[in-house]
């Protein structure tokens, strides 16, 4: 007798241990507010991942320390897009409906987010977009729940193409990959600078194969033609692999070659980088001068002893913009943050800033600067004295952004 | 095409080849001796850029004293990985399948290519040329990267000292002789499993060794021995599997022809390894400097 009610007892605990833990899990989670990051972390998009996730990482501790937003913690689930626009499109659905995630955050690619974008539309949860950029995700594949914190490649290259058109520099060449995204850059690019400036030369572009690690064949060509700027879409590691080739030969002497220079790529190029190039970055902690921007370069520093990337800030951006209005709405729910977000100002790592309501884009521009060596940061050179060009000049208007996107 | 334009490519062309048959010499070698194609042997390269990069984080950055310290500590380094591997691993299959081979090396690129990945990540890493080499020097009026010129020297200076090596001393003798007639050479008393070792270190030191070299010339991404075995297979194909030699003339030809292809048609350049590679299959199986399986 003593033995079956022994097994009676083993099982009732069993069972309410059981219980007991499916409820505290339902309670848990209507206490906290779950965010899905569909994140690309192989191959290329490592280097970013890294650093978005310590920015991530750092306000969710700080938010949740301070007590949450609405009385919740924020719980962060992550799942690996791969860089591959279906398997990221899965992940956002399986961030949804399995893991019952509130809001998305995106991945590095613009191709996945493009595909992710449709999955947020369907399901009508938002989702923030920091790193990956094309400005078709505002315009022909909009959709009301996205919303983006970084300069879209609209803004971006009409935004150099603009300061560019401000300088005495008149004789451009181009050196890109020889795929469709080189050449869809170049010819915006070009149109874009001839119309602010009738008087430029347009004296060669130079297309590099696929995956190209050796630069130094069309070194001379662009020497040939004596340009004072040579415009590029090599970023990141080609990027810095062109540089340090082509400086020997003494190419940086009389011309800059103009990219993005995102704090990744001159960290890896460090001190090969030549002194006086002009280039653009999309959010660089050191040119930002807001208490802000301050404040969370120090914490994440003293946190993970190195400078926050352009990414890592862009992430952190976001949040603050997701919550700030999750606060203003009063509620997780999708309709009423929509709402809440479109026209929203919030006090942003760049200072104060708000997204435009017709396409959910925030107004931030690109910076724009020349290579110098800094006292404060031995190992690397940055954008001395960059300045923003403000989106407000480059973005498309109401008027054309609305003719682009779905009706 | 003016004649200094040409010298530009050829120069490019040379550099770019003699790093290549520093990294292919050691391919074809140790095909030569232990039959064995090590898909891994772009993988140990990429291992031998990395731990340069590492060591060049412990140093002074653009001293040459910094860079020779890479030359000389490297290649050692990355023998030695690839003595653990012979040991542990190859020679347990120098009589197997080629199949076999083939999924034993493909398995180790796998391993160690996240082997980097854990311990290195994904981060572009760059090491920064002694400030000696990374000027430019003038030379029939052109200015060619000093670098270029470096590595355009130290080519040469591996060629003859390979050959030195293998014709030159009695190692080098065993060596080839294990090369044609194994077992005669076992039979007269030599110990063969150890000069296997030792060809095995030897052809993975160059390895290394392009690793190193590699570093002056572009980033470290984790693709960069992927990217070079397959070179490096068109190269022993183009020379003949086992022929050092061959290897020689394989890289200079893919080298130079690359380069001088590359800015007037460059998607044809993707594909030009692929080509001469199959032409060669196609002419004459068994490479330039190959000869025909008996």
């Amino acid at each position: 007798m003593k033995r079956a009610r022994l097994r009676f007892f083993v099982v009732a605990l069993i069972i309410s241990t059981v219980v007991g833990m499916v409820y505290a899990e339902n309670a848990v989670a209507a206490d906290t507010i779950r965010i899905g990051w569909t994140a690309d972390m192989p191959g290329i998009g490592a280097t970013f991942y890294k650093s978005q996730k310590e920015a991530i990482e750092l306000f969710i501790e700080k938010t949740n320390a301070a007590g949450g937003v609405l009385g919740k913690k924020i719980k962060l689930i992550i799942r690996d897009s791969k860089l591959k626009p279906d398997v990221g499109a899965n992940m956002a659905r399986e961030l949804i409906l399995d893991e019952k995630c509130d809001f998305l955050i995106g991945p590095t690619s613009s191709g996945v987010a493009l595909a992710v974008t449709k999955v947020a539309k369907q399901y009508k949860k938002i989702v923030f977009f920091h790193t990956s950029n094309t400005e078709k995700l505002t315009t022909t594949d909009f959709q009301p729940y996205m919303f983006m914190v970084v300069p879209n490649t609209g803004i971006e290259g009409r935004g150099i193409a603009m300061f560019l058109s401000k300088k005495p520099y008149k004789r451009y060449c181009y050196i890109g990959p020889d795929y469709a995204y080189g050449h869809t850059q170049w010819n915006a690019f070009k149109e874009n600078l001839k119309k602010l400036k009738p008087d430029v030369q347009i004296l060669k572009a130079v297309w590099v194969k696929q995956g190209e690690t050796n630069y130094t064949p069309y070194i001379p060509t662009l020497m040939a033609k004596n340009p004072e700027i040579i415009y590029s879409s090599l970023w990141g590691g080609a990027l810095s692999s062109f540089i340090k080739q082509a400086k020997p030969y003494g190419l940086f002497k009389k011309a800059s070659i103009t990219s993005l220079y995102d704090l990744d790529m001159l960290r890896a190029t460090g001190l090969d980088m030549p002194e006086g190039l002009l280039g653009y970055a999309r959010c660089p902690f050191y040119a930002v001068n807001t208490l802000a921007m301050q404040v969370f370069t120090e914490e994440y520093h003293k946190k993970y002893h190195e400078w926050p990337s352009d990414w890592a800030c862009m992430a952190y951006d976001g949040l603050l913009a997701l919550t700030a209005a999750i606060r203003k709405a009063g509620t997780t729910e999708s309709d009423s943050v929509v709402h809440a977000l479109e026209g929203l100002r919030w006090n942003s790592l760049r200072g104060s800033r708000y997204i435009r309501a017709v396409d959910h884009q925030a107004n931030v521009g690109i910076y724009v600067g020349y290579t110098a060596k800094d006292p404060r940061y031995k190992n690397f050179l940055i954008l001395k004295n960059a300045v923003e060009v403000p989106a407000e000049k480059v973005w498309l208007s109401a008027k054309q952004v609305k003719e682009l996107q779905p009706k | 095409m003016t004649f200094d334009f040409f010298l530009f490519m050829l120069v490019n062309g040379l550099t770019q080849g003699m790093l290549l048959f520093i990294i292919a010499s050691g391919l074809t070698l140790v095909f030569g001796v232990l039959r064995v194609i090590n898909f891994a042997h772009g993988s140990l390269y990429m291992i031998g850029a990395f731990l340069a990069f590492s060591l060049s984080t412990l140093l002074p950055s653009g001293s040459l004293f910094s860079f020779l310290l890479l030359l000389l500590l490297v290649p050692p380094a990355v023998a030695l990985i690839g003595a653990i591997l012979e040991i542990t691993l190859f020679r347990r299959i120098y009589r197997a399948h080629h199949l076999i081979q083939l999924l034993l090396t493909y398995a180790l690129v796998l391993i160690l290519e996240d082997a980097a990945r854990l311990i290195w990540g994904g981060d572009i890493r760059n090491v920064a040329r002694p400030e000696i080499l990374a000027g430019s020097v003038k030379f029939l009026g052109l200015f060619l990267p000093t670098y270029n010129v470096f590595i355009l020297i130290m080519g040469p200076l591996v060629t003859v000292g390979l050959w030195l090596v293998l014709y030159r001393t009695r190692t080098g003798n065993i060596i080839r002789a294990a090369v044609s007639h194994p077992e005669m050479v076992g039979a007269l008393g030599v110990n063969v499993s150890r000069v296997m070792t030792g060809t095995f270190m030897l052809g993975c030191g160059l390895a290394g060794l392009g690793g190193v070299l590699m570093v002056g010339l572009a980033n470290i991404t984790l693709g960069i021995g992927m990217e070079k075995i397959i070179e490096c297979f068109a190269v022993v194909v183009i020379g003949g599997l086992g022929s050092v030699g061959g290897a020689l003339l394989g890289s200079l030809i893919l080298g130079v022809g690359v380069a001088f292809m590359q800015l007037p048609l460059s998607r044809l350049a993707i594909v030009f390894p692929y080509i001469a590679m199959a032409l060669i299959l196609i002419i004459r199986p068994w490479g330039l400097f190959g000869r025909p399986e008996r």
